[in-house]
C-alpha cells in the first residue's frame, strides 16, 4: 500500500539540496495566487463603489480614484512579474534536483549487487530509473506548489469573507477545502490503478522496442519480426487504453471542480444578496466577495494533474528511496602478505539465488610478478574465480585477499562514445600519445587509423568493429590500467591466430611487472603462465609449474590455433 | 454556414504544419497516403474544438447573471430578485463545465489515435532497417522515442487545435457582446488582442527552435545512460563508477541548462499574455470605474452604463484573454509535440532495409526444401558510411549439400557475406541466388524459411531458456525444442536455468552457452535447408568447440552449411576452404 509518508526521504533531499529555491518558488506562486486574487476583488469593488458613488456629482467628487486604481495596477503587474519569477524558480530549482538525483541514484545502482540485479533486466530499470526521476518531477511542481497555492486560496478567501460576515467565510473555507480536497482525493485514488497499468504497459512498450531493435538479426531469421513489431504494438494498445481511463478520470475532476466553482459562486451570490438585504454589507463589498470566490476556485483545477500523479510520484519515490539512502559499499579488500599478489582462504561461494555452491573451500595463493592460467571446462567457475578475486562476488564463506586488480570481462563492452572516451574510461587522464600507445600495443593502431582516429564515435554495442577488433580495444583499455593484478578473462579470445600471438607477447611484455590471472581455454594464452590451475566444477584438480610434465600435459588438453 | 466555412479554410492554414506530419503518420509504410485516411485527422477533430468554444462562450450568461444581481444589490433589490441569476449561475455554470469535459473527452481520443498509428509506423520502419546500417537508431535511443517522448504528441494535438480554435472566436464573440454598451472598451479589447498572437508567434518558434534542441538531448541522454548501465561491469572493471557518474551529472546538468533556456522563452511567452490580460482587466476596471464617477463620459455610445453593465463589461474582460493565455501553454505543448513528431518521424525513415518483412507466417508453409545450392555472383557491398568497399565483386558457388569454410582475418568481409547470404542488406551490385531463386525483397521472407542462422553475437531476449529457443515460432514445439538441444548439446544448460527467465543480453550465461542457444535456435528451424554460421566457435573453449563443431555438422547433416570463421579445426572439418582475402584479390 502506498503511504504519504513514503516521500519523506524524497522530500528531505530536495530541501537538502535544494531548500532556497524551493521555498522561494512556494512564496512567488502564493503571493502569486493572492495578487490575481487581489485584482479580480479590487476591481469588482472599484467598479460597484464608483458606480454608487457617481449617482451624486459631490460624492463623485470626494471619491479617492486614485488609491484603487493605483493597486489595480499593481496587482496587474505584480500578478505577471510573480508568475513569470515562480516558473523559472520553480522549474530551474526542480532540474537540480533531478540532476542529483540521477548522479547519486546511478552511484547507487553500481553497487555491486545493485549492478548485478540492474544488469539482469537494464532495459526495464534504465526506464523505471529515468521514468521514477521524471516523476518526481511532477511532486514538486504539480504537488506541492499547487497544493500549497490551493491551501492559500481558500484560507484566504475564508478570511476576506469572514469580515462580511463570519458564517460565510467559515463555509466558503470549509467547502473549497473539504470539497476541492474530497474531490483530488477520489482523483488520486482513482488513477492510481490506471496509472500503474499505464507504466506496465510503457515499460512493456520500451522493452519490446529494445528487443525488437537490438535483436531483429535473430527475429528476422527466424521470421519472428513481425511477430516481435505486433507485440510492441499491442504494447501500445494497453498503453492507449491506460491513458484513456486516466484522461477520463482528468476530465471527470475537472468538471466535478468547475460545477463544486458553480454551485459555490451562486451560494456566495445568495448570502452577499441576503446580507445586503439585511443591510449587513454594501453593494461594492458584495461584488468584492462574489469576485473573490470566482477567482479562489481556479487554484484547484491547476491540483488535478499532481492528483492523478501522486500514485506515480508515491510509487517512484517508494522505488527510488532505498538506492539513496543506501551507501555506496566500499568491499574493503583485505591486503595480502607480502610477496603475494592474491590469496585465497578456504573461499565458498555461489551465485545469488543458485542453490549449489560454485567453489567449496577454496585455497590458492598467487605470488607477485607471477602469471597464472586458470583452465578447465565451460562452466567449472574460472570466470567465477576472476570475479571473486574483483570483488565483484561475494564470499560465502573463507577470505579473499588481493592488491588493486583490473578485471577484463569476457565480454567486450563498448560505449556508444568517441573512441578517446571509450579508451578514457580505463585512464581519464591519458593524452593521446598514451592512448594511441595503448591502441599500438593492442594490435589496433592500424585499424583505428584507417577508421578515422580517435574521434570516431563507435554505435552500440561497438558495432563498425568486428569482433576481433573490439576484444583488442578491450585490451588496449587494459594497458591504460595502472594496477597491480590483471584479472583476463580469455583475453585473445576471437582474434585470429597471428594477432593473437602478436598481442599475447605484447601482453607478456607490458606484464612483466604485473601479476596477471587469466582465464583460458587456449594454448596460446595458457602459453605464457608461470603456473597452470586446472579446476573442476569448482574443485582445484591440478596445478603445474612451467618445467613440469604437467604442465606440458596441460597444455596438449588445450585447443590450440 | 458560410462563416463556419471560411473560418475552417483558416484552421487548415493554420495547421497546415500539423498536417503533413499527422498524414505521414496515417500514411501505409509503402505507397500514396490514402484520402481517407488523411481527412479521418481534419473534420473529427474540429468538431471537439468547436464545443469547447461553445463551452467557453456559455461563461458570458453566467457573467451577465452576477452582474444583474450585484447591480440589483446595489439598487437594495430583495433577496427573491437574486434566486433567477443564481439558478442561471449555476445551471450554465454546470452545463458549461460537462460540454467542457465530452469536448476534451473527444479530443483526446482522436489525438491517441493519431499517436497510436505514428508509433505504428515507426516500428514498421525500426523493424525493417537492414542489422548492417550503422546509421540506424540505437535501441535506446529508439525506445526513449516511441516511449516517452511520443507522450508528448497527444497533449500537443488534442490541445492546440481547440485552443487555437478559441482563441480566434471567442475574443471576436466578446468584443460583440460589449460592443453594445461600450465602444470604447470594446475598442480597447479589439486593439490590445491582435497585438498578442503576434507577440506569441514570435516567441513561440523560438521556443520551438530551442525546444527540439533540447529533446534530443532528453533523448541521447537515456541512450547514453542504458548504454552505461548495459556495461556496468566493465565499467566497474576499470574503476570508472565515479567518472561515468560525474559524467552523467554533466549530462544531466547541461539538459537542464538547456530545459531552462527554453523554459525562459517559453514562460517570456506567456508573460507577455499574463501582462496583456492583467493590464487589460485593469484598464477595464479603471475606466468602467471614472466612466461611472462621471469623470469619463465618453464610450457609451452617448449614454451612461449602468452597475451591471459596467461589471459585465469588466467580467468579460479576462474571459477575453483566456483563450489567448490558454494558447500560450499549448504553444509550449506544440513546440514539444512538434520535436516529438519529428523524431518520430526520423525513426520512420527508411534508410537501408531488409529484404523482406521478417514475417513467416506471411509466406506459404514451406515443405522442408532440401539442401540448396549458393551461388554468389559478383556481389560489392560497402557500408554506409565507409568509401573502402567491405566486399568488391565477389563470386562464390556452393553446391548442393556442400560445407564451406569462409576463411579470412577479422574485418576482412566474412561476416558481411554471410549477412548478405542472409537478405540482411541488399547487395550493391551482383546476384546472390539460393536454389536457384534469386534473393530478392520479394523471396526473401521464403527463402529465409529455408536458412538457420547463427550470428556472432546472438541476441537474448527477455524470457526463458525454452522462449529463447522457440521465439514464439508457430510449428517449435517442446519436442522440436528438445531435439534441437540434443542436436547442440544444450539439455544439460537449459535443465540448469530452467524456467527462469535470462538475464537481457545473456547475463548469466557464459559466452559459450549464448552461442549454443543460438544453436539450438537455429537448430529448431526444422525447415532450413541452408544453415548459415558467423564464427560459431570464436568464444569456446576446445572441449566446447569441439562438441559445436560436432552439432554444427550434425545440423548440417543433409543441408548446405556455410561458415564464416578463422578456427582451423572447424574449417579442416568442412568440405572445402574458401579464402575470402584471396577472393578479393582475384576479382579486382
Amino acid at each position: 500500500m502506498l503511504r504519504l509518508t513514503d516521500l519523506y526521504p524524497v522530500l528531505s533531499l530536495f530541501l537538502r539540496v535544494q531548500r532556497r529555491g524551493l521555498l522561494l518558488g512556494a512564496v512567488l506562486a502564493a503571493a502569486t495566487m493572492l495578487a490575481g486574487l487581489a485584482l479580480l476583488g479590487l476591481s469588482g469593488w472599484f467598479v460597484t463603489a464608483t458606480a454608487l458613488a457617481g449617482l451624486s456629482a459631490g460624492s463623485a467628487l470626494a471619491f479617492d480614484v486614485f488609491a484603487p486604481s493605483a493597486g489595480i495596477r499593481f496587482f496587474a503587474i505584480a500578478r505577471t512579474a510573480g508568475r513569470y519569477g515562480e516558473r523559472l524558480v520553480t522549474h530551474d530549482a526542480t532540474l537540480k534536483i533531478l540532476a542529483t538525483l540521477r548522479e547519486k541514484l546511478f552511484r547507487g545502482w553500481s553497487a555491486p549487487g545493485a549492478a548485478r540485479d540492474l544488469v539482469k533486466r537494464p532495459a526495464r530499470l534504465l526506464f523505471r530509473l529515468t521514468a521514477d526521476i521524471d516523476a518526481l518531477d511532477s511532486l514538486y511542481l504539480r504537488v506541492l506548489v499547487p497544493g500549497l497555492v490551493a491551501f492559500c486560496a481558500a484560507l484566504t478567501a475564508g478570511i476576506a469573507l469572514a469580515f462580511l460576515s463570519v458564517p460565510l467565510g467559515l463555509a466558503v473555507g470549509l467547502v473549497l477545502l473539504v470539497g476541492g480536497n474530497a474531490i483530488l482525493f477520489l482523483a488520486a485514488g482513482k488513477a492510481l490503478r490506471p496509472a500503474g497499468r499505464r507504466l506496465i504497459a510503457l515499460e512493456a512498450l520500451r522493452a519490446r522496442t529494445i528487443d525488437m531493435v537490438s535483436g531483429r538479426t535473430d527475429l528476422v531469421m527466424t521470421g519472428r519480426l513481425a511477430a516481435a513489431r505486433a507485440a510492441a504494438v499491442h504494447a501500445d494498445e494497453r498503453l492507449g487504453k491506460a491513458e484513456d481511463r486516466l484522461n477520463r478520470i482528468e476530465t471527470g475532476t475537472l468538471a466535478a471542480l468547475g460545477m463544486l466553482g458553480a454551485c459555490l459562486t451562486g451560494g456566495v451570490l445568495l448570502a452577499v444578496a441576503a446580507l445586503a438585504e439585511a443591510g449587513a454589507i454594501t453593494a461594492p463589498v458584495a461584488a468584492f466577495g462574489v469576485l473573490l470566490t470566482l477567482a479562489a476556485v481556479e487554484p484547484f483545477a491547476g491540483l488535478r494533474r499532481g492528483a492523478l500523479e501522486l500514485g506515480r510520484s508515491l510509487l517512484a519515490a517508494r522505488r527510488i528511496a532505498p538506492r539513496l539512502s543506501a551507501d555506496v559499499e566500499v568491499p574493503l579488500s583485505q591486503q595480502p602478505a607480502a610477496g603475494e599478489a592474491l590469496r585465497f582462504d578456504g573461499v565458498t561461494a555461489a551465485h545469488a539465488g543458485a542453490p549449489h555452491p560454485v567453489f567449496r573451500e577454496l585455497s590458492l595463493a598467487v605470488e607477485r610478478g607471477e602469471c597464472l592460467a586458470v583452465i578447465g571446462a565451460s562452466g567449472s567457475g574460472k570466470t567465477t574465480l576472476l570475479g571473486l578475486a574483483a570483488g565483484e562476488i561475494p564470499v560465502r564463506q573463507g577470505t579473499v585477499a588481493s592488491l588493486p586488480s583490473t578485471l577484463m570481462t569476457q565480454r567486450t563492452e563498448l560505449f556508444e562514445d568517441t573512441l578517446r572516451d571509450n579508451l578514457k574510461l580505463a585512464d581519464p587522464d591519458a593524452n593521446d600519445g598514451r592512448l594511441w600507445q595503448a591502441l599500438a600495443d593492442a594490435g589496433l593502431k592500424n585499424d583505428i587509423a584507417a577508421l578515422g582516429g580517435l574521434d570516431i564515435v563507435l554505435g552500440e554495442g561497438g558495432l563498425g568493429l568486428s569482433g576481433g577488433q573490439s576484444r583488442r580495444l578491450a585490451l588496449a583499455r587494459l594497458f591504460l590500467r595502472d594496477t597491480p593484478l590483471w584479472l583476463l578473462d580469455e583475453p585473445t579470445d576471437g582474434l585470429d591466430g597471428p594477432t593473437a600471438c602478436d598481442v599475447l607477447d605484447r601482453l607478456a611484455a607490458r606484464a612483466a611487472e604485473k601479476t596477471v590471472v587469466i582465464a583460458t581455454h587456449l594454448r596460446r594464452e595458457a602459453a605464457i603462465a608461470d603456473r597452470i590451475v586446472h579446476i573442476d566444477r569448482g574443485r582445484i584438480i591440478e596445478i603445474s609449474r612451467r618445467g613440469e610434465a604437467a604442465f606440458e600435459m596441460a597444455l596438449q588438453g588445450l585447443r590450440p590455433d | 454556414m458560410d462563416h463556419s466555412a471560411r473560418l475552417s479554410a483558416d484552421l487548415d492554414d493554420v495547421a497546415g504544419k500539423v498536417r503533413p506530419q499527422v498524414r505521414d503518420a496515417l500514411a501505409p509504410s509503402s505507397g500514396k497516403p490514402s484520402r481517407k485516411a488523411r481527412h479521418r485527422a481534419g473534420p473529427q477533430s474540429r468538431r471537439p474544438a468547436w464545443l469547447q468554444v461553445v463551452a467557453a462562450l456559455l461563461w458570458l450568461p453566467q457573467a451577465a447573471a452576477i452582474s444583474y444581481a450585484i447591480g440589483g444589490i446595489a439598487e437594495n433589490g430583495s433577496l427573491q430578485d437574486a434566486f433567477l441569476p443564481v439558478a442561471v449561475v449555476v445551471v450554465v455554470g454546470c452545463l458549461k463545465v460537462l460540454l467542457d469535459a465530452f469536448a476534451a473527452r473527444l479530443a483526446f481520443l482522436d489525438a491517441r489515435a493519431i499517436l497510436s498509428r505514428k508509433r505504428a509506423d515507426a516500428l514498421q520502419s525500426l523493424a525493417a532497417r537492414s542489422p548492417l546500417d550503422r546509421s540506424a537508431p540505437a535501441s535506446g535511443l529508439a525506445a526513449s522515442v516511441v516511449a516517452e517522448q511520443a507522450d508528448m504528441i497527444v497533449p500537443y494535438l488534442s490541445r492546440f487545435q481547440p485552443a487555437r480554435l478559441k482563441s480566434t472566436v471567442v475574443p471576436l464573440v466578446i468584443v460583440a457582446a460589449v460592443l453594445p454598451f461600450s465602444w470604447m472598451a470594446a475598442l480597447v479589447l479589439f486593439i490590445s488582442g491582435p497585438l498578442i498572437p503576434i507577440f506569441m508567434a514570435l516567441i513561440g518558434w523560438r521556443a520551438q527552435a530551442a525546444s527540439e534542441k533540447q529533446l534530443v538531448r532528453t533523448g541521447s541522454l537515456n541512450a547514453f545512460l542504458l548504454d552505461r548501465l548495459r556495461g556496468l561491469a566493465t565499467i566497474r572493471a576499470l574503476g570508472a563508477v565515479d567518472r561515468t557518474a560525474i559524467r552523467l551529472a554533466e549530462e544531466a546538468d547541461s539538459l537542464r541548462r538547456r530545459t531552462m533556456a527554453v523554459l525562459r522563452i517559453a514562460f517570456l511567452s506567456s508573460a507577455v499574455l499574463e501582462l496583456f490580460a492583467a493590464l487589460g482587466v485593469a484598464l477595464m476596471a479603471v475606466y468602467v470605474g471614472f466612466h461611472l464617477l462621471g469623470h469619463l463620459d465618453i464610450g457609451a455610445w452617448g449614454g451612461q452604463l449602468s452597475l451591471a453593465e459596467g461589471l459585465f463589461i469588466l467580467l468579460l474582460a479576462p474571459a477575453f484573454f483566456e483563450p489567448l493565455r490558454e494558447l500560450a501553454a499549448v504553444w509550449h505543448d506544440r513546440a514539444a509535440g512538434e520535436a516529438a513528431l519529428k523524431a518520430l518521424d526520423e525513426l520512420a525513415v527508411k534508410g537501408s532495409v531488409l529484404l523482406g518483412g521478417g514475417d513467416a507466417a506471411a509466406t506459404l508453409a514451406a515443405t522442408r526444401c532440401p539442401a540448396p545450392s549458393v551461388r554468389v555472383e559478383a556481389v560489392s557491398f560497402t557500408h554506409a558510411g565507409r568509401t573502402e568497399p567491405t566486399l568488391q565483386a565477389i563470386s562464390l558457388a556452393v553446391a548442393a549439400g556442400e560445407r564451406v569454410a569462409l576463411l579470412g582475418p577479422s574485418g576482412c568481409g566474412k561476416s558481411t557475406l554471410i549477412a548478405l547470404i542472409a537478405g540482411l542488406a541488399a547487395a550493391d551490385s551482383g546476384r546472390i541466388s539460393i536454389g536457384g531463386t534469386e534473393l530478392t525483397a520479394k523471396t526473401a521472407d521464403r527463402l529465409r524459411r529455408g536458412i538457420a542462422f547463427v550470428g556472432q553475437k546472438p541476441h537474448i531476449f527477455a524470457g526463458s531458456v525454452a522462449a529463447n529457443i522457440g521465439l514464439g515460432r508457430p510449428g517449435v514445439d517442446g519436442v522440436c525444442r528438445d531435439k534441437a538441444m540434443r542436436t547442440v548439446s544444450f539439455e544439460e544448460i537449459a535443465r540448469h536455468h530452467g524456467p527462469s527467465p535470462l538475464g537481457e543480453n545473456g547475463v548469466g550465461l557464459s559466452g559459450g552457452e549464448v552461442l549454443r542457444l543460438a544453436l539450438a535456435r537455429a537448430a529448431a528451424g526444422e525447415d532450413a535447408g541452408l544453415v548459415l554460421a558467423d564464427e560459431p566457435t570464436a568464444h569456446l573453449d576446445r572441449q566446447t568447440a569441439a562438441g559445436i563443431v560436432d552439432g554444427l555438422m550434425a545440423l548440417s547433416q543433409g543441408r548446405t552449411l556455410i561458415v564464416a570463421t578463422h578456427d582451423p579445426l572447424l574449417a579442416a572439418r568442412m568440405d572445402r576452404i574458401v579464402d575470402l582475402s584471396s577472393l578479393q584479390k582475384e576479382a579486382v
